[in-house]
């Protein structure tokens, strides 16, 4: 009843940030040179098709007008209709959300549960040169360009040794059946994947690192080793439970950071993704699909730090909701 | 000197220790240097059509050239002018942003504080890249443009920080004073507030740089870049088309970008350690650590008996240091009978609770026990000389066990009391199942006072008295014959101090406990223990019968701790504490340890260290006049002016 009850107050909270998200978009759409309606009809278009556009997407109405109206679609869980495919924006969103969904979710998995292995076990000897070498070497993960490792991977990988597709999630003529398609898919997420993870484990590895040293100062790890808990146990059973804490704050914050990654290496690997829609909407001045996807992206970014805050609790019970 | 200042200078001196932040500051400079002199070097222009399309790296072309034949190491370098640019630029003005409206927010506070604190937020959550991304697509790509639109999405950050640097300094006494000398608001947070807030906004900026530059080439990347300029990100958008017939295109940027985004981070990171020491790992000790078994030839006057449950042998255990040992218990030797109690007093600092810890084998990890031997119920578990860590573990929580203090989070706050009970009950009994571990928890709740139905509670739910009880029977869950209790009572209001101290007591008769008392309060050892060892500066300086201490004190130390005592029914006097700082073991010692405090100290104490002597049944006094009994009591113990 409490969770419930917390979870509407925060689903309220998520409207001011929606709002600031749809106003500061529309604004800039808006007040960007150039005119949409030229841009949907064609350069050389003739002055009365040009009229007929501006009346038919409403862009000759004051700006507070459409606005609001935008505002009142929005509420009704309409985002409108795409400028270019003619398709209900949400359709087009919808369709794109899987590939995307796919490639971060698995490029996170690893990343997270890899990076805060790795973390962990260099925490127990904190100091010790392995863990200097092993925190400059995240550092310095996180700090590769994701496109540019993309592009090198590709190159090793698919032109060099031609293990693994260039690009894509598909092949051209793949197989039918359900078992060898998801298999193709899986091929085609390899690179992808690897390029993502690649840069995320170092920060996954320095917050698992940071927490655990920090939790092994606690007093009750002092407690679990005079019991005489193995120290494997102390650093796996009780440390890496109460280090779980920050790692799952910062994933719940980071999910637009991560966004950011998925739309730079779908660009580079053609991933039909969430990302490279957005890219193209954008270049194409699809307004109604730019905001759409805004829309939908501050969404799922605040739902994200919701769940974080909501599997917080479940792990540490000092949190009441 | 102001103290921001100060700070400043300190955390210049702490960069150029540090290898990996002195290295990454250097690359930085380097690569400052040459995008600044790229003009002067004698290169290629970098936008200059060549003839030779395509060429890979040569002597005459280092990294090749393009398929415009342009040379790529040219404009790798005029590209680091880009990058540069960006990242100064962007950072400058969104910390400049964010001091401006961070400071707004902290200083005045209230409902303003409430309004931006909420729009920093809301920022925050927008994926920021997309946001720049939109404003480029937009409005053109200029990279002045590029630069505003990053500084725009990052400044919540040094906004964020600058407040709560701003929420803990306008309280401070110098801002407070200049306040009320009639400065200006703006005037105090011109000339006070924000120099002083400022170096964790430095970190922070180093750390937008480098993401700055990656946001610039992103964008170049994805064709939305300025395109009058030469940018890494666009070098890479470009190249990528010439992958395979001129790989290097793409190479060669990506790595300037990688090393110097690194090198920025690297920086970042550093300077942030320097300023938050708590992040800075402790440096674990040496495994072999030899040479200090016979560091001062220590003749203990008290051995311990021969039948005692608890036998210590000249026990030593140090801190290691940057480059030095702290001898946080240096020589101690004491016994504890069966069913007997010793008390183990001494300011914070002195060294008892590592005794405690050395004793129990739980040792920090920049610490190592050096030299000593441990005999427990005539078996040893720890002999320096014999490393056998095994002999411990077999009366580890069985034989011997530990109270910790249990306002300091002793218990852990993820699991319910009877969870971490049971799970030390069954580490030491595997064989009993969950039902015997389940009766064994009622029976110590029942035992220590506890209602059962409190067994599922977590620890945040329990009183610190209660947390105490949970303690107590955490120590007693497998019928140890000795309890070491450290502060036990510590940080619990007075009178559940006095309650945990009497079921400690009780607990003790009724099971016919052995037990060491750690405390910091004289009179909590009084109340409970048969004998009391007076510890300062890792040795133990005074050690005789309870009364004996109280009536005949043959170590000023001791006098000093008495006489801080408060006295129900002697003359009222002001309650003191000990004037100075404890002595730090630290380095070569010369001389007594208490020297420097001491008030009866003489040209000896200064020159040679006092052995300790037997001054009476049971007693053992380390100190050069522990037999002038005169000389000892002619002095006025050492006690400070209450202030």
């Amino acid at each position: 009843m409490r969770i419930r009850r917390y979870i509407i107050l925060r689903l309220l909270q998520f409207v001011p940030v929606v709002l600031a998200v749809i106003v500061i978009n529309f604004v800039l759409i808006h007040l960007a040179p150039g005119d949409v309606a030229i841009t949907l009809a064609g350069e050389d278009a003739d002055p009365a098709y040009i009229e007929h556009i501006r009346e038919v997407y409403g862009l000759n109405r004051p700006l507070h007008e459409q606005l609001f109206s935008y505002l009142g679609q929005v509420l009704q869980g309409d985002l409108g209709t795409s400028f270019r495919s003619r398709e209900p924006v949400m359709d087009e969103i919808l369709r794109r959300v899987p590939a995307t969904l796919l490639l971060v979710g698995a490029a996170l998995f690893i990343s997270v549960v890899l990076g805060t292995a790795i973390g962990t076990l260099v925490a127990s000897r904190p100091g010790s040169s392995i863990d200097t070498v092993a925190s400059t070497i995240a550092i310095a993960l996180y700090s590769i360009p994701v496109f540019w490792l993309g592009l090198m991977l590709v190159l090793l990988f698919a032109v060099e040794l031609r293990w693994f597709p260039t690009s894509g999630m598909f092949s051209l003529i793949g197989p039918r059946d359900p078992v060898g398609r998801s298999l193709d898919i899986a091929y085609h997420l390899v690179l992808p994947m690897l390029a993502l993870s690649t840069v995320w484990i170092g920060q996954y590895l320095r917050l698992a690192r940071t927490a655990v040293v920090q939790v092994l100062n606690e007093p009750y790890i002092t407690t679990a080793r005079a019991i005489g808990f193995s120290s494997r146990r102390v650093l796996l059973h009780y440390a890496l439970r109460n280090a779980m804490l920050p790692i799952v704050t910062v994933l719940g914050l980071q999910i637009g950071l991560l966004l950011t990654g998925a739309v730079l290496t779908e660009t580079v690997f053609s991933w039909p993704g969430l990302g490279r829609l957005i890219y193209e909407a954008i270049l194409t001045r699809d307004t109604p699909l730019i905001m759409g996807a805004y829309v939908m992206m501050s969404i799922m970014v605040a739902l994200a730090s919701l769940v974080a805050d909501l599997v917080y609790a479940y792990l540490d019970p000092r949190v009441v909701l | 000197m102001s103290p921001g200042l100060v700070q400043m200078m300190r955390l210049w001196r702490d960069v150029l220790r540090g290898p990996v932040t002195f290295i990454s500051l250097l690359i930085v400079l380097f690569i400052a240097g040459i995008a600044l002199a790229a003009p002067y070097l004698g290169l290629p222009p970098p936008e200059v059509l060549g003839d030779e399309l395509y060429a890979p790296p040569s002597a005459e072309h280092w990294m090749g050239t393009d398929n415009n034949g342009r040379d790529v190491l040219s404009r790798v370098i005029w590209g680091a002018r880009l990058a540069l640019f960006v990242a100064v630029g962007s950072a400058v003005l969104a910390t400049l942003i964010g001091i401006v409206l961070g400071s707004v927010a902290g200083y005045f506070g209230g409902w303003l504080d409430a309004i931006m604190s909420r729009t920093f937020d809301v920022f925050l959550v927008i994926p920021a890249f997309f946001l720049v991304l939109l404003i480029a697509a937009l409005f053109g790509s200029s990279i002045t443009l590029i630069m505003i639109a990053i500084a725009i999405t990052t400044w919540p950050r040094s906004a964020r920080i600058m407040r709560s640097q701003v929420l803990s300094l306008k309280n401070r006494t110098y801002v407070q004073a200049s306040l009320s000398a009639g400065a200006s608001h703006s005037q105090v947070l011109m000339q006070h507030i924000i120099p002083n807030g400022l170096p964790p906004l430095v970190t922070d900026a180093t750390l937008l740089m480098g993401l700055a530059v990656l946001t610039e080439a992103g964008l170049s990347f994805l064709g939305l870049g300025d395109q009058n300029t030469v940018s890494w990100g666009r070098m890479i958008f470009e190249g990528q088309r010439h992958l395979r017939l001129a790989p290097w295109i793409s190479i060669f940027p990506g790595i300037a970008m990688l090393i110097m985004i690194a090198a920025f981070n690297l920086l970042g990171d550093g300077l942030n350690q320097i300023l938050n020491p708590q992040l800075r790992p402790r440096k674990r000790a040496g495994r072999i650590v030899t040479g200090f078994a016979d560091d001062v030839p220590l003749v203990a006057a008290l051995e311990p008996a021969e039948d005692d449950l608890l036998a210590v042998r000249n026990l030593r255990m140090y801190y290691q240091l940057e480059g030095e040992w702290l001898k946080a218990v240096d020589g101690v030797t004491f016994g504890v009978p069966r069913g007997g109690s010793l008390g183990i007093v001494g300011e914070s600092g002195c060294g008892k609770s590592s005794l405690g810890a050395a004793l129990m084998q739980v040792l920090p990890t920049n610490a190592r026990v050096v030299a000593g031997e441990v005999r427990f119920d005539g078996r040893t578990v720890l002999d320096v000389t014999s490393p056998a860590a095994a002999a411990f573990q077999s009366v580890r929580w069985t034989g011997m066990s530990m109270i910790f203090q249990s306002a300091m989070n002793a218990l852990n706050p993820v699991l319910t009391v009877e969870r971490q009970l049971r799970e030390a009950y069954l580490l030491h009994s595997p064989d009993a199942g969950a039902a015997a571990a389940r009766a064994r928890i009622g029976e110590l709740f029942d035992t220590v006072g506890i209602p059962r139905q409190r067994m599922s509670a977590y620890p945040h739910e329990l009183s610190g008295g209660m947390r105490q009880r949970v303690m107590i029977a955490l120590a007693l869950l497998h019928n140890p014959a000795l309890i070491i209790a450290d502060e036990p009572t510590t940080a619990l209001d007075v009178l559940i101090q006095d309650q945990i101290l009497a079921e400690i007591d009780r607990l003790k008769e009724q099971l016919n406990l052995s037990m060491i008392l750690i405390s910091h309060d004289l009179g909590t050892v009084a109340e409970s223990c048969e004998r009391v060892a007076v510890m300062y500066a890792g040795e133990i300086v005074e050690l005789a019968p309870t009364e004996e201490i109280f009536s005949n004190p043959r170590h000023p130390y001791t006098r000093s701790l008495i006489a801080t005592l408060p006295n129900l029914f002697g003359p009222r006097r002001e309650l003191v504490a000990l004037p100075g700082e404890p002595f730090v073991p630290v380095g070569e010692m010369v001389g007594c340890r208490f020297a420097p405090r001491c008030p009866s100290a003489a040209d000896i104490c200064r020159s040679a260290a006092p052995a300790s002597r037997i001054v009476g049944p049971g007693h053992q006094s380390a100190c050069h006049f522990a037999d002038d009994a005169e000389r000892l009591s002619a002095t006025r113990p050492l006690i400070g002016a209450a202030s």
